[in-house]
């Protein structure tokens, strides 16, 4: 049966990408006895392959530890920027988190981030160092700077190496002692926090729940507010770590649930579950948003792949990704093919993979951009795709998404940090030292510029000590043109992008450039041009070509011939006609691909 | 096979050369000259085998090519000409072309050749530039094919070929001409001049994929094409196919008829026949070569059928490339126009025959037609 309230922890461990906090997850599966240790496997929680070779946790997860009587209920939280609301949802589920920092590198921005939106959630907060055992950790110099941060006394701050195991007991001691324990009334109508949906092509629907209030039986008829979705649920468990069925989920516990529906979008996260009828709540659960996407790009099949093969991809992928949303795009440059919006770069890259992966496609990609608000005569219209951007000076004003950063760097490397941000049309906020040799810098930066290769800017210009986080900050008015690139007068809608109006040449200039060298040569002259509006900034020509023949041609030449024009004439069938100028695709995904390396520098 | 079969032409290959040069990726070799006697035989031997297979196919030509024939011993050279007359219903105003380097002969063999039959002379110039010749390791001097020309002529030769190549590696617009000038001045009768192709399995292939030598220039190339045009017609040749001029009546009757598809024997390790939309190959090794012959087996390396599609491709292209063109009536009218107008194409009686601008875009003219 359910466990004693007070005899239940729910927590969740915030760190920076590689301070060790799924290898600390690991070990107290291991020192709580959850996992044999025979059974045991790095990075455990981390189901699907994709994390664990991209060595991030991108679904949260619950696990039930049992150590000295007490239900530890370990909420495994995202930990990247793309996914804050998914965090916090997480947060919510819980009452106390462990704050882990690399002793060697101390608090990172993302650490930070999570940090705050721990606090704000309520949390109370177990500081813990990792890596003590490193020879590059400082822990007195860490300390100082958590005890700082968190105004608490140093002796607070617990010591770790979740390689080795040391100070693992006492941290685990620690949670128990110092996280309250959840509060809710047994009796009250069900209330029960969906922090993560994920789809099980067996048994469908499966969402993580903390049960705030009331209970969840095992088999209920189940209702989600948010959709008003009713539903006949299969199972109610806990993962120990594996999935474990119980009879119900009781106030304050962390579990899932099987639902018995299909489709993840109507059981979102942050939504509230309670019992169908009468015997429900009236009120949700407080915070429910609908996932929104921040970067979009398009997608098209490479060559010779199939348009409808990718929309059952997605249409399949979209039942287990509650956030993946799009919708149908032509492109004469890359034909049929889906303008997809995701939570951000992060969750781009994963969708892209998965749907490569799991669904066996080739695919072309546009180089991601944001949303843009246009206002014309009061009308506001929103606009995923640059190349449906109203042309130069065909509007009132346009809105671009902002994020307000958070960068830790070394001081030393400070300039560089505000030489970047500036560049990037970034406006500071605040500064303050963590510690005489590490600062935090807060700027609200257009979403558009860090889509663009800044965090990789960020890391060369600080030699890979900064660390950035970034949450949204609305919209802001911004000098926004669309670059349009021509091809013999006909504008490639693939290469279309909206740009900061002080930009425009140079992304013009760098675009016709590019494109001259991949063009092949047509029968005649072809300008290459960048423009806004009607107005041309960079031009580019591919000469005409003037020979293409063999000279040889006897009687042992014939057949290589033959097989040689047949040869080209697939390669020209397989091409993309811009106007009059053929273009073969594997141009066009140079053109874009270019830019993805350019942005890996 | 119904009817009077078209006539043909044999083609033998000699896979022996002084020296191997960094362009040719043609079937030669110049360490193999031990090989020689027993592949004469093999030759022979070929011919044999082979002859009952074309009973009755009148024959107008044979060419000798390679390697360098001129490596073998002229006394050998006409024994195997014999041959071939006793094997195949060879014409007897047949023309008979023999290939030739510059320093593989003199006033002696050219004459014992001519007197054997072989009454076309195709002589590997390339280049009068110097620096040209060494670009594509060529061994002889420019002076090397004045003396060869002249002994030619003296040996009684009428009917002389000389091969150039343009485009090599720093050759300029000013040699090029230089070239030809040297060349109209000896006045063969056939000029053949080829832009250099750089052919992936060579040494020269290698140097450019490493980057040690910069691809030739295919503007300057089409622009040396244009110049060799232009002073080839001011002195009398008429240029009856892409790479081809000939002063009138002397256009090569056994290469035409690779380009009007009409039959061919290939005889020697590599050579390439061709009958009634049927081609196939010898072996290309001469050891094998020579193994499957001396064995009494047909040395064939591989064969393809032409179906109508192919046969077609081959038809547009090939006739194409010479003077005579293809008949408008094959097209839709909306596949031409666009070269007529743009100047690619010229419609001469209802035949569509390529211009000088069209001819270095073959290609395109052949995809856009068959698309």
């Amino acid at each position: 049966m359910s466990t004693e309230i007070s005899h239940i922890r729910n927590f969740c461990i915030v760190a920076h990408i590689d301070h060790g906090k799924s290898t600390l997850a690991d070990r107290m599966l291991e020192f709580t006895h959850t996992v044999d240790a025979r059974q045991m496997r790095a990075q455990y929680l981390d189901k699907m392959d994709l994390e664990r070779e991209r060595g991030i946790t991108i679904k949260a997860q619950a696990v039930r530890l049992l150590h000295d009587g007490y239900e530890l209920n370990l909420i495994d939280t995202p930990g990247h920027v793309d996914f804050t609301y998914e965090v916090s949802r997480s947060l919510e589920a819980c009452e106390g988190a462990v704050l882990l920092v690399d002793a060697a590198q101390g608090l990172e921005a993302q650490t930070l981030a999570n940090y705050h939106l721990a606090r704000d959630a309520g949390l109370v907060i177990v500081p813990a160092l990792n890596k003590i055992d490193l020879p590059a950790a400082e822990p007195e110099r860490r300390t100082e700077e958590l005890s700082n941060l968190l105004g608490c006394e140093p002796g607070d701050i617990l010591h770790v190496s979740a390689k080795t195991g040391e100070g693992v007991d006492e941290l685990l001691a620690a949670i128990v002692a110092r996280v309250p324990a959840p509060v809710g009334d047994l009796s009250a109508p069900l209330q029960a926090l969906i922090f993560d949906s994920a789809f099980d092509a067996y048994r469908g629907v499966i969402t993580y729940v903390r049960v705030k209030q009331g209970t969840l039986p095992s088999n209920a008829k189940v209702k989600m507010f948010a959709t008003n979705v009713t539903s006949e649920a299969e199972e109610a468990g806990v993962m120990a770590p594996e999935a474990t069925p119980v009879d119900a989920l009781g106030p304050g516990e962390v579990g899932y649930l099987v639902t018995g529906l299909k489709d993840v979008h109507h059981a979102k996260v942050g939504d509230t579950i309670t019992l169908a009828g009468k015997l429900g709540a009236t009120e949700p659960l407080p915070g429910y948003r609908e996932p929104k996407p921040m970067v979009w790009s398009g997608l098209f099949p490479s060559e010779g792949g199939d348009y409808s093969e990718l929309r059952e991809a997605l249409d399949k992928l979209k039942l287990s990704d509650s956030s993946l949303v799009y919708e149908p795009e032509v492109s004469q440059a890359l034909g049929f093919g889906y303008r997809v919006g995701f939570l951000g770069l992060l969750h781009m890259d994963i969708v892209r993979e998965r749907l490569e992966r799991e669904f066996d496609l080739e695919l072309i990609s546009t180089a991601p951009n944001v949303e843009f608000h246009v206002f014309r005569s009061d009308e506001e219209s929103v606009v995923h795709n640059p190349a449906e951007m109203p042309a130069g000076g065909d509007y009132d004003r346009v809105e671009e998404p902002v994020v307000y950063a958070t960068i830790i760097t070394p001081s030393e490397y400070l300039g560089a940090v505000f030489e970047l941000c500036q560049v990037r049309r970034g406006e500071m906020v605040d500064m303050s030292y963590l510690t005489p040799e590490r600062v935090e810098v807060h700027y609200v930066l257009p979403l558009a510029e860090i889509v663009f290769d800044f965090f990789d800017q960020l890391k060369s210009g600080t030699r890979g000590y900064a660390s950035l986080d970034y949450e949204p900050w609305g919209f802001k008015e911004s000098k926004l043109v669309r670059v349009d690139v021509l091809l013999h007068g006909e504008p490639v809608d693939a290469f279309s992008s909206v740009v900061h109006r002080d930009k425009a040449y140079a992304y013009g200039k760098k675009m016709t450039e590019r494109l001259k060298e991949l063009i092949p040569r047509q029968l005649f002259d072809v300008a290459v041009q960048a423009s806004v509006g009607a107005k041309v900034i960079a031009r580019e020509t591919v000469k005409a070509k003037r020979k293409d023949v063999l000279a040889k041609c006897y009687g042992g030449d014939i057949t290589r011939k033959r097989k040689l024009l047949e040869g080209q004439k697939k390669g020209k069938e397989r091409m993309r006609r811009v106007g009059k100028v053929d273009v073969p695709q594997d141009a066009f995904i140079a053109a874009l691909r270019i830019d993805d390396k350019a942005a890996k520098k | 096979m119904n009817g009077q079969a078209s006539p043909a032409g044999i083609y033998v290959h000699v896979p022996f050369c002084l020296t191997r040069c960094g362009y040719c990726d043609f079937n030669a070799y110049a360490d193999l000259d031990e090989l020689k006697p027993r592949y004469l035989a093999a030759l022979e031997a070929e011919a044999t085998l082979t002859a009952p297979g074309w009973a009755g196919t009148p024959f107008v030509s044979v060419f000798l090519g390679g390697g360098t024939p001129t490596t073998m011993r002229p006394e050998d050279l006409a024994a195997l000409l014999a041959h071939l007359r006793t094997s195949f219903d060879l014409a007897n105003d047949a023309e008979v072309t023999i290939e030739a380097n510059p320093d593989t002969v003199d006033v002696g063999s050219l004459r014992a050749l001519l007197e054997a039959g072989y009454d076309r002379l195709s002589m590997g110039a390339q280049s009068f530039d110097l620096a040209v010749l060494s670009a594509l390791e060529r061994i002889h001097r420019p002076d090397a094919v004045r003396m060869a020309f002249a002994a030619a002529r003296d040996a009684g030769y009428a009917n002389v070929n000389l091969d150039l190549i343009y485009g090599a590696e720093g050759e300029t617009v000013e040699s090029w001409e230089h070239t030809l000038r040297e060349t109209i001045e000896l006045a063969p009768e056939h000029v053949s001049a080829y832009a250099l192709t750089i052919e992936p399995a060579t040494p020269l292939g290698r140097k450019v994929a490493s980057g040690a030598s910069p691809e030739p220039d295919p503007d300057l190339q089409a622009e040396m094409f244009l110049i060799a045009c232009d002073l080839l017609r001011d002195a009398g040749y008429r240029r009856y196919e892409i790479s081809n001029w000939a002063k009138p009546g002397f256009e090569c009757r056994h290469n035409l008829g690779y380009w009007e598809r009409r039959p061919y024997v290939g005889l020697g390790a590599g050579a390439h026949a061709y009958r009634d939309d049927v081609r196939w190959w010898n072996v290309r090794p001469p050891e094998t070569y020579l193994e499957m012959v001396e064995a009494g087996e047909l040395p064939i390396g591989g064969s393809e059928s032409l179906d109508p599609s192919d046969a077609y491709l081959e038809e547009v292209f090939l006739r194409l490339r010479i003077l005579e063109g293809v008949p408008a009536s094959w097209f839709e009218e909306a596949r031409y126009e666009p070269f007529l107008a743009s100047g690619l194409l010229d419609d001469e009686l209802g035949q569509l025959v390529p211009t000088e601008r069209g001819m270095l875009l073959l290609n395109e003219l052949v995809l856009g037609l068959t698309a």
